[in-house]
């Protein structure tokens, strides 16, 4: 798939230092309409940071990160009513709350309803209440949680709690979903389950950009992938040029002549 | 404004107080994040032990031998009180909600008021503290209360002591590490269990000397002195950025100025004239917190004060 | 963790015996009622005639007879069946011990303020042995236990005080009472005492723990019979019209004695109808017709003044004003997880604007707002107050938030001392306050005066305690409309993890702010109302920790003994902070200290409250469930790369 408009998020020269040390060092890239796009890189190479200036949780030194034309505004909630939605790498839902709540929590920008339009339920709230519980209700039935819509969510199981966690970042109609190592801790039967959602996402109209360690799955995902390394952005492209980067071989290798390891990226065909 | 050094002094004086109790908060805060709602009542009773040392002492024992006597026995009962209420209140709770621990120190905070007030003979109103005897020194236009150069003395040597501690010791250097990263230190092999009951400790042991100095500065001690001592301590901890031992002092004296000069001066701004005097002084005090925490909430010496992502 | 369970007697008893002797004991305790218990009228309430029972006889009654129902119930008998849904005996031990606890409450009471067990008349001894042979019958009983469980020992270092208090008294006792050291050796060794008592005490019961054993087996309930949702509606209206009586029994009794066995019945009642599963039955049927039940809870509410005399309306008066403030704290503590500790003073704030505009006589400003106006400006300038404090201290960690408003509370008070108009302007009065506010008159209803309602009289307290009623119902209102709503939702979803929450669009500050102020709002509405109802408005009525409720730790408790998050916890949680010090009066002098030393121990022991939310819970008892499996980042990392 190939971007023919203006991108929608548009990621120039960020540089983020934190005193002396640079922890991502002039990195841009871009994220089309409708792209799945991976981001990879080595412990520590500075994904994290990345994404946390993306999510308003860090305001970047250097550079602009642009969403639809304007530049983000530096409050993670205010990124997320811009349209750009996140899941964490350590799932952070709302332990006691039930399934249900957790994505009406998540429909928070989308709705209206204060706190005297609450006390007073006048027919609009209920109105409002109604639509947003319908809009939950259809994205429990998305992610396949619909059975489960009361349950506490500290009660669900490990696959499920990251299904509900899009399916909360969901709730808040966004243009952009940043899925941070959504297979971390998956067996290959939840990765490829997690693959298939990633891919019933996009095709709801929703880009996606997506931090792995799973190069598997980030290749069979992505339609292009930039690779970290030490905070620089030192190779982007389809698979293909990924793999075949001298540069990536020896970040993940630590030097290019001991491909003998068997985790070398080469063998993830 | 002729007695401007008098006002600064007094301030100093009552600020380097402030500061010795505003350690303790500090250093716990510091390693474990959490606010001791309870060391104000850490001080009273390091105040109670001194006195009581003091009772012990047979009648007529000159104040020179019986200082540090009363100086050793109110570090004992502050710390083991400290260390005692580490080890049976806080330490489970550690990995509990963070609004666990928090009550339990002012449940800790009132038990502690109320055993004292209950069972210290006469304690339910305020007991007589020996001061030290003689007339005030005169330094230029400056006075000093004799019961001041405890103070005086105690507070920069104690300060020296804790750096002195912090910077070379190896459980001083282990303690600022825990306070960097406790999990990082726990792998490097610093019992961080150890070094919360030193932190404790220490902040207790300072608690007693400003409690003997209290008591000698006012000549008493009662079963609440410990509640506005400490909400003052804190708001020089937070002054002076909150988890900085140096910053604690720091904000202990400023805060002490901030108060003597607004008892002193304020009465003379225009429209101000009513507001003047000690009976404000803590106002002025809590006014000040606010205003800290709204322009520069990390304090003096403090760094980013933000809950870690 | 799945804990194994057995459903075994604890002493083995043939089954027929073990029945026979509960139900025998059952009979015992409520028959001695009918007996004299002691010759003389000194004690308290007078419980020397036959055959008419008072006071803690009547209590006897009502704990022989909720035993025999629950030894029937459990058994199948055709029509108590409803009574015992779960068939579990736990629920026939509660009750016995409940009985054996009022009769060994009652027997010792008598015997140590007359001097010896020679005090006891025949119905005494009717009462102990039937309170003793219950509990027996009872552990014969095929009871819910856990299999094992494990014999719990306390820190070693701890029984060091065992020898340590003889050594103390020993001390204490050799050091001349002229020095003036000696009291406090005294009191040392007395505090050694009782910590060694507690030491014992708390190893006895770990003790019995392991070897009672006493748990929950989930069995299958039967389902419950299909009623007429009208026949449900009048059991809502039935169980609240008794829960109504056993409150307005707590508040009406005139001893102390009376008050302890009451406590005591109530607490073993509570827990044999839970045990039973009644309780769990009454729940669904609340949950079934909840503005039924919300309209009984305030019908019955509402019916208090009329069941009882001026002097109780008083006292329900406080309690309501009391509970409805510790149910405004709860939105700002158990809804969005801030710690207010000068939550007092937002009542203070309130109840003084109210005073200044009220027209007393005292009030430099010598207007006379109505009422509704009163309220408004109450409400408004507390709410002023919350954003002050709230703004600079909300943006940082909770602990700040904790401490400034620790602060606020003092310097309210200090404040409202200092405006006297020598140490600054007057506007207060000083330390003696805003005397005199006048009584509330509102459509020509007089406040002050009594008016036949439905043909029964309501004085004062009475009137009065029916507009807070108002405020209360405003509370629970906000309370569960907002609770349960967007705005709620998101001040759950901070308190639960703000940086998830602000991921989720949601503004951390703002929220916090509003559930701050709408908090501090609703106590200056509070404060309005009893402005009036005390007549005087003082600053020592607002402080932070006090032998008498409302001040902010009382009110902390409230919430915290209660259950946070919810709506009946704090309120009664409120109920029972109120009472216990102003029925038990001997207790005065300690109370404080109890007071302290039960936070700390609630804290160990159940942080969730009395009546925990569910959520709350779960939330507190976090540490004990299995994590769950953590994304390691550097094994899956190694593992996947390759995979």
């Amino acid at each position: 798939m190939t971007t023919t408009t203006a991108p929608l998020l548009d990621v120039t020269g960020v540089t983020m230092r934190f005193g002396g040390l640079t922890a991502v060092n002039d990195v841009s890239l871009t994220v089309g309409e409708g792209e799945i796009i991976g981001l990879i890189g080595p412990n520590g190479a500075g994904k994290t940071t990345f994404f946390n200036c993306l999510t308003g949780l860090y305001v970047p030194t250097e550079g602009a990160v642009r969403y639809r034309g304007t530049v983000l505004p530096p409050k993670p909630h205010l990124v997320t009513q811009a349209g750009i939605a996140r899941t964490f790498q350590n799932i952070r839902l709302f332990a006691n709350m039930t399934v249900l709540e957790n994505v009406l929590v998540g429909r928070h920008t989308r709705t209206r309803e204060g706190i005297f339009s609450a006390i007073l339920r006048l027919p609009r709230y209920h109105h409002a209440e109604a639509e947003s519980r319908e809009k939950a209700m259809e994205l429990l039935a998305f992610t396949g949680l619909a059975h489960k819509a009361d349950h506490l969510a500290r009660n669900l199981p490990y696959g499920e709690q990251r299904k509900l966690e899009i399916a909360r970042a969901l709730a808040s109609d966004p243009g952009l979903l940043l899925l941070d190592e959504p297979t971390a801790g998956m067996n290959p039967q939840e990765t490829r389950a997690a693959e298939e959602l990633v891919f019933a996402i996009r095709d709801q109209g929703v880009s996606v950009l997506v931090i792995e360690h799973d190069m598997r799955f980030i290749f069979n995902l992505c339609d292009r992938t930039a690779v970290l390394v030490q905070g620089q952005k030192i190779v982007e492209g389809d698979r293909a040029t990924v793999q075949n980067d001298e540069r990536v071989i020896s970040a993940y290798l630590g030097a290019p002549l001991e491909s003998t390891t068997p985790a070398a990226p080469e063998d993830t065909q | 404004m002729h007695d401007l050094p008098q006002q600064l002094a007094n301030g100093l004086i009552l600020g380097a107080l402030y500061g010795l109790v505003a350690i303790g908060y500090t250093m716990v805060y510091g390693i474990v994040q959490l606010i001791n709602f309870a060391h104000g009542e850490i001080v009273m009773v390091g105040g109670f032990g001194a006195l009581t040392a003091y009772l012990a002492l047979p009648g007529g024992t000159t104040l020179w031998l019986a200082l540090p006597l009363m100086l050793i026995a109110g570090i004992l009962v502050s710390t083991l009180t400290a260390v005692a209420a580490e080890r049976f209140a806080y330490r489970p709770l550690r990995n509990a909600p963070r609004l666990a621990p928090l009550i339990t120190a002012i449940g800790l905070s009132i038990f502690l008021q109320q055993l004292v007030f209950s069972f210290y003979p006469d304690a339910k109103k305020a007991r007589v503290f020996p001061k030290i005897p003689g007339d005030p020194f005169s330094l230029g236009s400056v006075t000093v209360q004799r019961s001041d150069l405890f103070l005086i003395i105690a507070a920069p040597l104690c300060m020296l002591a804790l750096g002195w501690f912090v910077t070379r010791t190896r459980s001083g250097r282990a303690m600022q590490a825990t306070s960097q990263d406790p999990d990082t230190a726990k792998l490097m092999g610093i019992d961080t269990d150890r070094i919360i009951v030193m932190a404790f400790a220490i902040g207790a042991a300072f608690a007693a000397v400003a409690a003997v100095a209290y008591g000698l500065r006012s000549g008493q001690v009662d079963f609440r002195m410990g509640f506005i001592l400490g909400l003052k301590a804190f708001t020089a901890a937070v002054l002076g950025g909150i988890g900085n031992i140096y910053g604690a002092m720091l904000g202990g004296l400023a805060l002490g100025l901030a108060e003597a000069l607004a008892t002193g001066y304020i009465q003379h701004l225009p429209g101000m004239h009513l507001f003047g005097g000690g009976a404000w002084k803590d106002v002025w005090a809590f006014v000040l917190l606010i205003l800290v925490l709204l322009v520069r909430p990390q304090g003096l010496l403090g760094e980013r004060v933000a809950d870690r992502a | 963790m799945t804990t194994r369970t057995e459903t075994t007697p604890v002493i083995p008893l043939p089954a027929t015996a073990a029945t026979t002797l509960t139900g025998l004991g059952a009979l015992a305790v409520a028959a001695s009622a009918a007996m004299s218990w002691t010759w003389t009228s000194d004690f308290p309430g007078d419980l020397t005639y036959y055959g008419s029972p008072v006071g803690l006889q009547w209590l006897a009654v009502a704990a022989g007879v909720l035993t025999l129902a629950l030894l029937l119930a459990t058994l199948g008998t055709p029509g108590l069946r409803w009574a015992a849904p779960t068939r579990s005996n736990n629920a026939v031990l509660y009750a016995a011990t409940g009985a054996l606890a009022v009769a060994a409450y009652s027997v010792t009471s008598i015997s140590t303020e007359l001097g010896g067990l020679a005090n006891l008349e025949p119905g005494g001894w009717v009462l102990a042995g039937g309170g003793l042979l219950g509990v027996l019958g009872a552990l014969g009983l095929p009871l819910d236990r856990r299999t094992h469980v494990p014999l719990r020992i306390l820190d070693k270092r701890l029984f060091l005080l065992l020898p340590a208090a003889p050594v103390g008294w020993i001390a204490a006792h050799a050091i001349p009472g002229d020095k003036p050291v000696a009291p406090v050796m005294t009191a040392l060794s007395g505090a050694l005492a009782i910590a060694a008592g507690a030491v014992l005490l708390l190893q006895l019961g770990h003790l019995a723990n392991s070897q009672l054993r006493l748990g929950k087996v989930d069995r299958p309930l039967p389902a419950p019979r299909e009623l007429p949702s009208w026949v449900e509606v009048l059991l809502i209206v039935a169980a609240f019209g008794v829960g109504s009586y056993a409150i307005t029994f707590g508040i009406d009794t005139d001893y102390g004695e009376l008050f302890i066995g009451y406590l005591l019945l109530i607490a073993f009642m509570i827990a044999a109808l839970a045990g039973s599963g009644l309780l769990g039955r009454l729940r669904a049927l609340t949950l079934k017709y909840r503005p039924v039940t919300t309209g009984a809870a305030f019908a019955a509410a509402a019916s208090f003044p009329f069941q009882t005399g001026e002097q109780y309306a008083s006292v329900a008066t406080n309690i309501l004003i009391f509970a409805t403030v510790a149910l405004g704290l709860n939105i700002v503590v158990g809804l969005a997880g801030l710690l207010d500790l000068g939550y007092v003073a937002f009542l203070g704030v309130g109840a003084y604007a109210a005073a200044l505009v009220s027209g007393s006589p005292a009030s430099p400003i010598h207007v006379q707002l109505p009422f509704w106006a009163a309220v408004i400006v109450g409400a408004a300038v507390s709410m002023v107050f919350g954003v002050v404090i709230g703004a600079p201290t909300l943006r940082l960690r909770g602990d700040y938030l904790a401490i400034v408003t620790l602060g606020f509370g003092e310097i309210f008070r200090i404040t409202m001392q200092n405006l006297n108009g020598t140490t600054g302007p007057n506007v207060t009065n000083g330390s003696n306050g805003i005397p005199r506010i006048p009584e509330l008159n509102i459509l020509g209803f007089d406040f002050s005066q009594t008016h036949a309602l439905g043909g029964i009289q309501i004085g004062r307290f009475g009137n009065y305690y029916l507009l807070m009623l108002l405020v209360t119902a405003l509370v629970v209102l906000v309370f569960a409309r907002v609770g349960n709503s967007r705005i709620g939702r998101a001040w759950i979803a901070i308190r639960e993890d703000e940086t998830a929450a602000e991921a989720m669009g949601i503004n951390g500050f703002r929220l916090k702010l509003l559930a701050f102020a709408l908090g501090a709002c609703l106590a200056g509405v509070a404060g309005t109302v009893q402005a009036h109802v005390t007549y005087t408005v003082t600053p020592d009525q607002y402080t932070f920790a006090d032998a008498l409720p409302p001040n902010s730790a009382f009110l902390l408790a409230a919430v915290i003994l209660g259950g946070m998050g919810t709506i009946s916890g704090p309120l009664a949680g409120a109920t029972l902070l109120f009472l216990i010090p102003k029925k038990l009066e001997f207790l005065s002098d300690y109370q404080l200290l109890v007071f302290g030393a039960a936070l700390i121990v609630l804290m160990r022991v159940r942080p969730e409250g009395l009546i925990p939310n569910r959520r709350r819970q779960l939330e507190f008892h976090e540490a004990d469930e299995p994590a769950p499996p953590a994304a390691d980042d550097d094994t899956t990392a190694l593992t996947k790369a390759g995979a």
